[in-house]
């Protein structure tokens, strides 16, 4: 009979493939593509100080310093850059390009870890910067940077593996970094729905409502939805189950599939129905890494048990426990 | 496994913080009286991460500084428990010669609209006067760039009550409240001067 400590690491130290790794590098490279060209004719008016932006950079900064000094902020590199003599103007423009290249290289998987890690802290200066713009898409593709930049690096799709002959990491850790994501996951998804489950509108639909008729949302036209307006409290019902069930749907093979499918439209139609084509593509993204169709929590948990013969062995530093068998 | 302990709880404790904060201070289906209950809570939870402590603390500093990196520093309550209402600032400018036009905020893209709404929103959520004075300076200064020959900006900032399905088919498409009001005069003035 295993002890739980074995069941345990079984469950964190799952041998699995890099795929996961691939999907969220390519999904969050091409997201922090598209914030970068979605907000390119904008750029300069929200970060720059001398032009007629709508929230001052320094007011943002200003409030960050309140939680700490020492969060990333576009005002480093613009002070950096003025020690140069360069001016802000050029500053912002070279931050710019600098994410778009390093998110670019990301996508490539070109020196993944490098520009996991330049792609995460250009992106947190800018949002850090705008405080007051954010959404909470730019937290979902904070998440996603962060665990690309601690995963496993390089996938078998990465350009460095092809390219540059990096090695590829073994399956325990892909599992372990891949089950933290799942996790992860299941937090965001309880803690959404327990609040949404809290409002009254929800039961009744007329959160639906309100969010698909509140600007910038309405993109339908109100006399058109209200044609639907029986589907309303079953389709906000519907969004406070998943979502609050989603820890639990999410692991069992048999509700696997539909949880997920379930959950991968819902985002499909809050991206056509309100506009938010970001938040969709990051959190579909994060989806499809955690809990792709393949994964099987079961047939991981057989895999793992018959691969290993034992409960896995410690870390080492180089990040391998076995040799590769992929 | 201890760095994944550490990441859960934290996820864990944000979560629950701002889960907190929204039971105790939005309408919910809890009776009012557990507002108390929920605020505490959220004191407990917020001290855990360390926000009681001096803003020089090393810990209080590591912590938010890994939470912003992580991108984990804010729960996961979007548009709950309620869909925030609908908010709108317009701005009245007074020329000289006693002419009035009216402009709004704009930016360029579709996408910036979306953060556009959401600064709104913090706007309404501010509570201290001084700071959403502040704010609303800074975008206002930005409508006066483009119309420095105003004497003065006034900018009024309202809540559109959105009608519920029952109220649209009545005919009812809302109606709006004023909120508050700020009296601008930018001329002379640099907001970017030290």
């Amino acid at each position: 009979m295993r002890s739980s400590k074995q069941r345990l690491e079984e469950f964190l130290f799952p041998a699995d493939s890099d795929t996961w790794l691939g999907i969220l590098r390519i999904g969050v490279g091409l997201q922090v593509i598209i914030y970068c060209l979605s907000l390119r004719t904008d750029w300069t008016d929200l970060f720059s100080l001398e032009r007629a932006g709508l929230i001052k950079r320094d007011l943002s900064e200003a409030m960050l310093s309140a939680q700490s000094h020492y969060i990333p902020r576009l005002g480093w590199l613009v002070d950096f850059a003025a020690h140069f003599g360069v001016s802000e103007q050029a500053a912002l423009t070279a931050a710019w390009w600098s994410l778009l290249c390093a998110a670019f290289l990301l996508l490539i998987g070109l020196f993944s870890r490098e520009a996991a890690i330049a792609t995460l802290f250009l992106h947190l200066c800018a949002v850090k910067s705008t405080s007051g713009l954010t959404y909470g898409v730019d937290n979902f593709t904070s998440i996603g940077l962060f665990y690309i930049m601690v995963a496993p690096l390089p996938d078998r799709w990465a350009a460095d593996c092809w390219l540059r002959s990096a090695p590829r990491r073994n399956p325990h850790l892909q599992g372990f970094h891949r089950r933290i994501l799942q996790l992860h996951l299941c937090l965001i998804y309880f803690f959404g729905g327990i609040t949404k489950c809290a409002g009254a509108g929800w039961w009744d639909g007329t959160s639906i409502w309100r969010a698909l008729i509140r600007p910038p949302f309405n993109l339908l036209p109100p006399e058109t939805l209200i044609a639907w307006k029986n589907l309303f409290p079953v389709l906000s019902i519907s969004v406070c189950l998943l979502e609050t069930g989603y820890p639990l749907f999410i692991w069992p093979r048999k509700t696997r599939t539909f949880c997920l499918l379930a959950v991968i439209t819902m985002h499909l139609a809050i991206g056509v129905a309100m506009g938010l084509y970001l938040f969709s593509l990051v959190m579909i993204t994060l989806n499809l890494a955690a809990f792709r169709p393949e994964f099987s929590f079961n047939g991981m948990r057989m895999n793992a048990t018959r691969q290993i013969a034992g409960p896995p062995g410690p870390i080492s530093s180089s990040g391998s426990r076995h040799a590769d068998p992929l | 496994m201890a760095c994944l302990g550490a990441q859960l709880f934290l996820i864990m404790t944000v979560s629950l913080r701002d889960t907190f904060s929204i039971f105790a201070t939005t309408p919910t289906i809890f009776p009012a009286e557990a507002n108390e209950f929920w605020q505490r809570r959220e004191q407990t939870t917020a001290a855990l991460l360390g926000e009681g402590l001096d803003h020089s603390n090393w810990f209080r500093n590591g912590i938010a500084v890994y939470l912003h990196s992580a991108g984990i520093e804010a729960g996961y309550g979007f548009f709950a428990p309620n869909v925030p209402a609908n908010y709108k600032l317009v701005f009245e400018l007074h020329y000289p010669d006693g002419r009035n036009e009216y402009d709004i905020p704009r930016v360029s893209s579709a996408a910036a609209g979306v953060r556009l709404a959401g600064l709104l929103d913090q706007l309404a959520d501010v509570n201290y006067a001084p700071l959403r004075a502040t704010m609303m300076k800074i975008v206002a200064y930005s409508v006066w760039q483009e119309h420095p020959d105003a004497s003065m900006l006034r900018a009024y900032f309202g809540r559109a009550r959105l009608p519920t399905p029952g109220e649209f088919e009545r005919g009812n498409k809302g109606s709006y409240e004023l909120l508050f009001a700020y009296d601008f005069t930018f001329r002379g003035t640099n907001l970017n001067a030290p």
